[in-house]
C-alpha cells in the first residue's frame, strides 16, 4: 500500500473528527471525536515512517525498504497521554453528569451559569 | 545541568506527597522555593556571563538526542517562572491546602520550565499535553459548583490544540527529519514558501489557543476566573501558564521565517486587545474582570511582537514579564478581597483603603502599573511597544491602554468609598424575624478577627510584588538592559509626551466610567457572551482555515 493513502485518509479522519467536535452535542461524542482525533495524528505520522528511498538511521545493512522508527517512538508517547487524557476526561464526565444530571454542551453551559 | 532544572521540582514533588505531612510540606516547599529561586538567578547570570547553555540529554550528537537550552530569554522567564512559584509558596503558606495541591504545584513549575528550556518540538507538546492536565485538576481543586465544567473544557479545548499542533509537528518532521527548532528552522528557510503555509496554520492554531488570541480565547475566563480555582492558581495562571503560549509563540514564529505573518497577527492582536477589555468592562465578578484584562493585555503582548521592530519586541518582552508581576499582585489581591468581604462582586466591595490602607497601597501600585502610570513597570514597557510605531498603531495602542484604564477605574473603586457593614443588614433580618443573632454576631466577629490582620506571609508575598512593579518603574531602562541584554535608553522628552498621553487618557478613563459605563444596562447583556465548547471547537477550525486562506492566497 502506498503511504500517500494513508497520508490522505488520516487529513480526512482529522477533520471529520474535527467536525464530530463541532456538531455533536453530548459530551461523551465530543470525547469519542477527540479519540478519533488522536487515531487521526497517530496514523498521520505512522504514514511518514513509510517514505521509499530514506537511510536507515543505524544498521548499515538493512536493505532500501526500511522504516523510520522515530515517528512509531513519537506516538507510543502521545497514546500513552492520549490514554491518561481520555482516562480524565471520563471521570471528570461521571462527576460532572452526577452534578448537573446531563451530559449535553449547551444544558451544561446553561446550568453553569447559573 | 539544565536537565536538573526540569527534574528537580518533580522530585521534591514526589519527595513532599510520600514523605512528608501537610505541615511539614508547607516547610519544605518554601525552602525548596527559595532555593530554587537562588538557581534560577544563577543561571541567568551564568548565561548573561558565559553565553548561551546547551545540553543535549542522552550525550548524542547534535541533533540526535533532545536539546535544552539556557538562552537570554529562557533563563528569563525561568527566573520570573521560579519568582512567581514562591510568591505563591509563600502566599499559600497559612492555607490549609494539603499535600497533593503542593504535588501538583511543583510538578507544574517543572513542565513550565521545560517548556521554557527545551528545543524540541516534540518535547513542548507532552509538557504542554501534561500541564493541560495538571491545571485542570488545580482549576477543579475545591470542587466547587462551576469547578467540573470549568476544568473539563480547560482540558479537552488545551488537548484538541495540541493534536492541530502535533499534526503540523508532523509535516515539519517530513519537511525537515529533526524535531530541533533551530535545526528545522535553518532546513525550512531554504525551502518553498507554498509548502510551509499548511504546517504553519496547524502549529499557529495550537500555539494560539494557548496565547488565547481572539476567537480562541474562551477558554481563559473560564480557567483563570473560576470561583474554584485557588488564589494562587488564578494568579499563575494569569502569571506565568499563559506566557508560556506566548514563549511558544516567539519561538514558533521564526521557524517559518519564509512565511511572513506578521501583518495578520498585528491585526489579531489588536483584536484580542480591544474584544479583551471591551469585554472585562462588563464584568462584575473580580476574577473574571482580571482575566479578561489578561486577555486585553496578551492582544497588545502580541501585537508589538508582530510589529517587527527591534523596541517593540522588547517592549513586548518587558511587558510580558511586568504582566507577570501586577496580575499576579492583582490576583493575590482580588483572592485575599473577596475572602475578607465575602463576595466577589466589585460592586459590593468598597472602603478597601480605609479598611486595610497597605493592602489598598500594594494593590493601587499594581494598578500604577498595569495601567502605565509614569515611574512604574507598565509605563516603560508601554513607552517601548510604542517606539518607532507608525501613528495608526500608535494610536491603537493609546487606546487599548485607555481601554486597560477604565477597566481597571472600575477595578479601583472597590478601594474608595466607607465599607458599609453587610453584616448588620443579615443581623436586623434576623432581628425581624425575630430570631436571637448569636449566630450572625459570632460570624461578624470572626469575619472583623480576619479582616484586622491579613496574614503575614500574604501582606509580604503582595507586597514584594508590589514594590517590584516600582522599580521595575524607576530602573526601566537599566531592567531591559540587565534582562534582555538589549541596549535601550528611555528619551526624556519623548516620556514626558507618554505622562501627557497618560494623564490625558485618566481623565478620559475616567469620565467615560462614569457617564458610559456604570450602571450602563446594555452592557451587561455581554457580560455572558460565550461560545461554548463546540463554539470553540469551531473558531479553531474557523481560525485554522483563517490562517491558511489569508497566507495562502491573500498575502502570498
Amino acid at each position: 500500500m502506498n503511504y500517500e493513502i494513508v497520508e490522505i485518509f488520516a487529513i480526512a479522519l482529522f477533520f471529520i473528527s474535527l467536525f464530530g467536535l463541532i456538531t455533536s452535542k453530548g459530551v461523551i461524542k465530543g470525547i469519542v471525536s477527540m479519540i478519533i482525533m488522536e487515531i487521526a495524528v497517530v496514523m498521520f505520522f505512522l504514514s511518514l515512517g513509510f517514505q521509499t528511498g530514506i537511510l536507515p538511521p543505524i544498521g548499515a545493512e538493512l536493505g532500501d525498504n526500511v522504516a523510520d522508527p522515530l515517528p512509531q517512538a513519537l506516538m507510543i508517547t502521545a497514546i500513552i497521554i492520549g490514554v491518561a487524557v481520555t482516562a480524565i476526561n471520563m471521570t471528570m464526565l461521571i462527576a460532572l453528569s452526577r452534578q448537573f444530571k446531563t451530559t449535553e454542551w449547551d444544558i451544561l453551559k446553561k446550568k453553569n451559569m447559573e | 545541568m539544565l536537565a536538573n532544572f526540569v527534574i528537580t521540582p518533580i522530585l521534591i514533588a514526589v519527595f513532599l506527597y510520600v514523605f512528608a505531612s501537610a505541615k511539614a510540606a508547607k516547610i519544605v516547599a518554601i525552602i525548596a522555593q527559595t532555593a530554587f529561586t537562588g538557581l534560577a538567578v544563577y543561571l541567568f547570570f551564568q548565561v548573561k556571563q558565559y553565553g548561551a547553555i546547551i545540553t543535549s540529554i542522552g550525550n548524542y550528537e547534535s541533533v540526535m538526542g533532545i536539546i535544552l537550552r539556557a538562552d537570554t530569554l529562557s533563563t528569563v522567564f525561568v527566573a520570573l517562572t521560579a519568582i512567581s512559584f514562591l510568591m505563591a509558596a509563600l502566599y499559600s503558606y497559612n492555607e490549609n491546602e494539603g499535600k497533593l495541591f503542593w504535588f501538583l504545584l511543583f510538578v507544574w513549575q517543572s513542565l513550565l520550565i521545560g517548556i521554557f528550556l527545551t528545543r524540541d518540538l516534540f518535547n513542548v507538546f507532552v509538557l504542554v499535553e501534561v500541564a493541560a492536565v495538571v491545571v485542570s485538576v488545580l482549576i477543579m481543586y475545591n470542587r466547587d459548583n462551576r469547578s467540573m465544567y470549568d476544568g473539563m473544557f480547560y482540558l479537552m479545548t488545551g488537548i484538541i490544540a495540541m493534536q492541530f499542533y502535533l499534526f503540523g509537528l508532523g509535516y515539519i518532521y517530513r519537511l525537515t527529519g529533526v524535531l530541533d527548532m533551530e535545526v528545522a528552522a535553518e532546513i525550512l528557510s531554504g525551502l518553498d514558501r507554498s509548502s510551509l503555509v499548511l504546517p504553519y496554520a496547524l502549529i499557529i492554531t495550537g500555539v494560539g489557543l494557548k496565547c488565547a488570541i481572539l476567537p480562541l480565547f474562551t477558554w481563559l475566563p473560564k480557567a483563570h476566573g473560576s470561583p474554584s480555582a485557588p488564589t494562587v492558581v488564578s494568579a499563575l495562571l494569569s502569571g506565568v501558564h499563559i506566557k508560556s503560549g506566548i514563549y511558544l509563540f516567539m519561538r514558533v514564529q521564526p521557524i517559518f521565517q519564509e512565511l511572513d505573518a506578521s501583518g495578520f497577527f498585528l491585526v489579531i492582536g489588536t483584536i484580542t486587545g480591544i474584544a479583551g477589555f471591551a469585554l472585562a468592562i462588563c464584568q462584575t465578578d473580580i476574577k473574571l474582570l482580571l482575566a479578561y484584562s489578561t486577555v486585553s493585555q496578551i492582544g497588545l503582548i502580541i501585537t508589538s511582537l508582530s510589529i517587527g521592530n527591534e523596541y517593540t519586541t522588547t517592549g513586548a518582552m518587558y511587558h510580558a514579564f511586568n504582566h507577570s508581576l501586577f496580575k499576579a499582585a492583582l490576583f493575590m489581591g482580588a483572592g485575599i478581597l473577596s475572602k475578607v468581604y465575602g463576595t466577589r462582586n466589585i460592586t459590593d466591595i468598597r472602603g478597601v483603603f480605609r479598611r486595610f490602607p497597605f493592602l489598598g497601597c500594594v494593590i493601587f501600585l499594581a494598578i500604577l502599573g498595569i495601567t502605565g502610570a509614569p515611574l512604574f513597570n507598565g509605563s516603560i514597557s508601554k513607552y517601548f511597544i510604542m517606539y518607532g510605531t507608525t501613528w495608526y498603531i500608535t494610536w491603537l495602542l493609546i487606546f487599548i491602554n485607555l481601554g486597560t484604564i477604565i477597566v481597571f477605574t472600575k477595578f479601583s473603586t472597590m478601594l474608595f468609598g466607607r465599607f458599609e457593614q453587610k453584616e448588620v443588614v443579615v443581623s436586623a433580618n434576623a432581628k425581624r424575624k425575630g430570631e436571637t443573632d448569636f449566630h450572625h454576631r459570632d460570624k461578624t466577629a470572626k469575619l472583623r478577627n480576619y479582616a484586622e490582620s491579613i496574614p503575614v506571609n500574604k501582606q509580604v508575598a503582595i507586597a514584594i510584588l508590589g514594590l517590584v512593579c516600582f522599580l521595575g518603574g524607576i530602573f526601566g531602562s537599566e531592567f531591559i538592559t540587565f534582562l534582555f541584554n538589549v541596549e535601550v535608553s528611555v528619551d526624556a522628552a519623548g516620556y514626558l509626551e507618554k505622562t501627557m498621553i497618560f494623564a490625558v487618557s485618566v481623565v478620559a478613563g475616567i469620565l467615560i466610567y462614569r457617564y458610559v459605563v456604570r450602571d450602563n444596562a446594555f452592557l451587561k447583556r455581554f457580560r455572558a457572551i460565550d461560545f461554548g465548547f463546540r463554539g470553540t471547537c469551531a473558531a479553531m477550525g474557523g481560525f485554522f482555515a483563517a490562517v491558511l486562506i489569508v497566507l495562502g492566497f491573500v498575502m502570498n
